[in-house]
């Protein structure tokens, strides 16, 4: 069975999906932030897909995943100092805890 | 001499009482009590002494080697200011009757100051218990200051202010015991009496103003006999009030000042009740120099008087003459006594201006001011030495106690009942003045025929000798010539007046039964008879009234033991009188009236007014005057003689005459009912007026405005309720409530959670994914499944 595009969106929907579940269930915020992971990913996952297929010979989509994954390190690099900094304040990770600023 | 010297050192006599003033207003207090009155003396009189006497010596010396009427002429101008076109001049007018003013007010008023010295150790000078002596001495000084400004104004805008300040001092001083109700009543009084003729003399300056073009005295005079010349300006107006000219309404409405000031007829009530000021008060201002002022002002505008203006003068000063003479029978307070004799007095000054007799009248004021000032001085003493009592029935036998005011006060008695022997030399004051004014009056009244027809024709300008004042043919005529020349050119075109002039060889000393110059009238009607008649009745009154006054107070045997036994006099006080006595022999002989008649030449030049010497005398008036000159001369001892007849021995013929005669006793008590009357009409009308149109004000004025309030109470309750707290507010607060509701619901799903959040979020992606699967995606995905499935 030859690999075509509906494959790479199966996996990448798939991919979404574990992220979004992840984000919603989790409330450690490591968790959170490896379901945010996940759901950066799976779009990297179509944008290569729909480059290889849509658009051959062109490189847009790697590109723009390129992107994603720079903004993604910088997002986890900040993401997981707030994790610290959280941390360091309410000895927890526990993003129900921090309701500090809840009005 | 140099230049103007005379004019600066008037001019300095005038400023150091404003000096003086300056000094007692601000320092007065620090002085303390009699060095403040002293300052007041010297400084406020006594410098104004020194300057007239100075300029007095000096000027008779100019009269006589003729250079008077140069230096009268070319006295100093200064241009000060422009009125729209027409130029303000402040300068001194310098001439005879100047000095002799001056040096009569300077004189009376020094002795008259010292006196206040004496007057107010014994007086009380606590107002509100603080002392006001040094203020005393402080308004004395700026009456000084008014008065002598008054005399020397060359401008009749200057005249008039000072005229004003005049009335300003005699207000200050009428009330100066404020406290005392009756005192600041009497204030007010004279104030606002003294505003209705101010008002008068307003008006007459206005015309000046509008139709001479100038209000220097000289010059209007000028322009004056130029427009009557020409019939230009005022002479070529056809309006007339009462049958009046535009000229004579300007003459009678400078007069009315005159009015005011010196006390005539209407307006003659105030100068009873200012007796309420202190008594050298009433001496200085009241008796002998600002209610003289009015006569001063009719003699300085002699000049643009008219027959007719002339005339409406006489009628006001025969009028005042008789029937304030009659009210001076009654009178038991001493004071007030001599306050209607000045009244009456002040009537015979204006009378004769109002004949025409202007020397008389002028040489009446002078000689009265002495004895009259004199006559209150004495007043004040005994009213001093008597603890304040006033009441004349409550004294008697006084000149066992004080003589010298007792005798001093008989040669002022002497001297105003005209004392002297007819057809000569000897008299006293009020015998030649007074008799002069009569004999005008006499020749204005029944030889005005023979005059008309003799005295025309005899006018030449060469002819001028009986003006000549100490030589005559001296260069000294050189101003009659002057004053001559363009009257013979009007006589020539039948001019309206004439007069008589001098007869008296001026340099002499006045002889009874002579007149002097007189302005009479040509197409004018003679004197109406009864004016001279009531005049001469008044002659004849004067002497009573005057006795009996004396003899109530200084003879006869005391009447209330009281009184008399602390009776006494003292030396600061009758060392004036003495002066002053003295000053009324020396009055009625040498010095003013030959000045006075020297200044008739120029200052009764109008334009309307024919110079004669009067020469033309026929027998048939020398043989009239002769009766005259007896019977007006002889008055006196028929006064005399009723007065002592009645009072000789008490009281007690006077009280049956009082009760026979009630009815006309209760007429004079009342002073003819003028101050009832004035109440009635002026100030009840006021409050009449005053009641209309508050209720005026009340149902008409203020219903409109209550109406309107009420109108804007219901707007403002209608906006401020309905608008207001139901619109605008209901607006704002609907704002407010919707969002209230609108956020408790939308509050709900905002948990704070991140997890609710993203499910939300991955929620409304999902619907909306759906949503566009439904409705584009299915339609197409039916349709074009096999190209989709090309993908």
């Amino acid at each position: 069975m030859a690999i075509g595009l509906t494959h790479y969106l199966v996996i990448a929907a798939v991919l979404f999906a574990g992220g979004l579940f992840t984000m919603m269930t989790k409330r450690n915020a490591i968790g959170i932030l490896i379901g945010v992971e996940l759901v950066l990913n799976s779009a990297n996952v179509n944008l290569v897909a729909f480059d290889r297929y849509l658009g051959p010979g062109r490189i847009d989509g790697q590109i723009t995943a390129i992107f994603v994954i720079v903004l993604a390190a910088a997002e986890a690099a900040l993401a997981v100092g707030i994790c610290i900094n959280v941390y360091k304040n309410l000895a927890t990770v526990d993003v129900d805890r921090a309701a500090q600023l809840q009005g | 001499m140099a230049e103007h010297s005379y004019e600066f050192i008037l001019a300095l006599g005038v400023l150091s009482p404003l000096v003086s003033f300056w000094l007692l207003v601000f320092f007065g207090p620090r002085l303390g009590k009699p060095l403040a009155g002293w300052t007041g003396v010297f400084l406020g009189m006594g410098v104004p002494l020194a300057c007239a006497t100075y300029v007095l010596v000096g000027w008779l010396d100019a009269v006589e080697t003729g250079e008077a009427a140069a230096l009268t002429a070319s006295a100093f101008r200064w241009h000060w200011a422009n009125i729209g076109s027409v130029p303000v001049t402040i300068g001194v007018k310098l001439d005879s009757l100047t000095v002799a003013m001056y040096f009569m007010v300077t004189f009376i008023a020094f002795w008259i100051f010292f006196f206040s010295v004496g007057y107010m150790a014994g007086h009380s000078d606590e107002v509100d218990h603080q002392s006001k002596y040094h203020r005393f001495f402080a308004y004395l000084s700026l009456f000084g200051f008014s008065m002598l400004g008054l005399v020397v104004s060359s401008s009749l805008l200057f005249l008039f202010i000072f005229w004003e300040l005049v009335g300003l001092c005699s207000y200050l001083l009428i009330g100066f015991y404020f406290d005392r109700q009756y005192a600041s009543r009497a204030a007010m009084k004279a104030f606002i009496t003294n505003r209705v003729g101010d008002f008068g003399f307003l008006i007459g300056l206005m015309l000046v103003f509008l139709h001479l073009g100038t209000l220097d005295l000289d010059e209007a005079a000028r322009k004056f006999a130029q427009q009557y010349a020409a019939g230009t300006g005022l002479f070529a107006s056809t309006y007339t009030l009462f049958g009046w000219s535009l000229a004579t309404i300007m003459g009678v409405g400078l007069f009315c000042g005159a009015m005011g000031k010196s006390a005539q007829f209407p307006l003659h009530v105030w100068l009873p009740d200012a007796m309420a000021g202190p008594t050298p008060v009433s001496a200085l201002i009241h008796a002998a120099t600002m209610v003289a002022a009015g006569v001063y002002l009719v003699a300085r505008v002699f000049r643009l008087m008219t027959p007719d203006a002339l005339m409406f003068i006489a009628t006001i000063g025969c009028l005042t003459l008789f029937l304030m003479a009659l009210i001076a029978i009654v009178q038991t307070d001493i004071k007030k006594c001599l306050a209607y004799s000045t009244l009456s007095q002040l009537g015979y000054m204006i009378f004769g201006m109002g004949c025409g007799a202007w020397i008389a009248a002028l040489f009446h004021l002078i000689t009265h001011a002495f004895f009259k000032a004199m006559l209150f001085l004495g007043s004040g003493q005994v009213i001093e030495g008597c603890h304040h009592e006033q009441d004349m029935r409550k004294m008697g036998g006084l000149i066992r106690k004080m003589p010298v005011t007792g005798f001093t006060f008989l040669i002022g008695v002497l001297a105003i009942a005209g004392f002297g022997i007819p057809g000569t030399h000897f008299g006293l004051g009020g015998f030649f003045s007074k008799d002069e004014i009569l004999a005008v009056a006499y020749a204005r009244a029944f030889e005005w025929n023979e005059f008309k027809k003799h005295e025309v024709h005899k006018t030449s300008p060469t002819h001028s000798g009986g003006h000549a004042l100490f030589e005559p043919g001296a260069p000294a005529t050189g101003g009659v010539a002057m004053a001559t020349a363009p009257r013979v050119h009007e006589v020539e075109a039948g001019v309206d007046f004439l007069l008589v002039s001098d007869p008296v060889p001026a340099a002499k000393p006045p002889r009874h039964g002579e007149f002097g110059k007189a302005a009479i009238f040509k197409n004018t009607k003679p004197l109406p008879n009864w004016m001279f008649y009531l005049a001469l009745v008044t002659a004849y009154v004067t002497p009573f009234y005057m006795m009996r006054c004396w003899w109530m107070t200084f003879m006869g045997r005391p009447r209330d033991e009281h009184v008399h036994h602390h009776a006494h006099e003292s030396a600061l006080m009758y060392i004036p009188l003495l002066v002053l006595a003295a000053g009324t022999f020396v009055s009625s002989y040498f010095l003013f009236r030959p000045l006075i008649a020297d200044a008739a030449v120029a200052a009764t030049a109008a334009p309307m007014v024919q110079a004669t010497d009067g020469t033309a005398d026929t027998e048939a008036i020398h043989a009239a005057h002769h009766w005259l000159m007896y019977g007006v001369g002889g008055a006196f001892v028929v006064g005399f003689f009723f007065a002592l007849v009645i009072y000789a021995r008490g009281l007690a013929i006077a009280g049956a005459i009082k009760r026979t005669f009630w009815p006309v006793h209760a007429l004079l008590e009342h002073k003819y009912f003028f101050d009832e009357v004035y109440d009635f009409l002026w100030v009840n009308g006021c409050l009449v007026v005053a009641k209309i149109s508050r209720f005026i004000d009340t149902w008409f004025v203020d219903l409109v405005f209550n109406i309107l309030a009420s109108a804007t109470e219901r707007l403002a309750a209608f906006s401020g309720l309905i608008l207001d707290q139901h619109g605008v507010d209901g607006i704002v607060n609907g704002v407010a409530d919707t969002s209230l509701m609108v956020s408790d619901v939308v509050r709900g799903p905002q948990t704070g959670r991140i997890r609710n959040y993203v499910l939300f979020a991955a929620g409304v992606a999902a619907i909306l994914l759906i949503t566009m699967i439904v409705w584009y995606a299915a339609p197409s995905m039916a349709t074009a499944t096999p190209s989709g499935g090309s993908i």
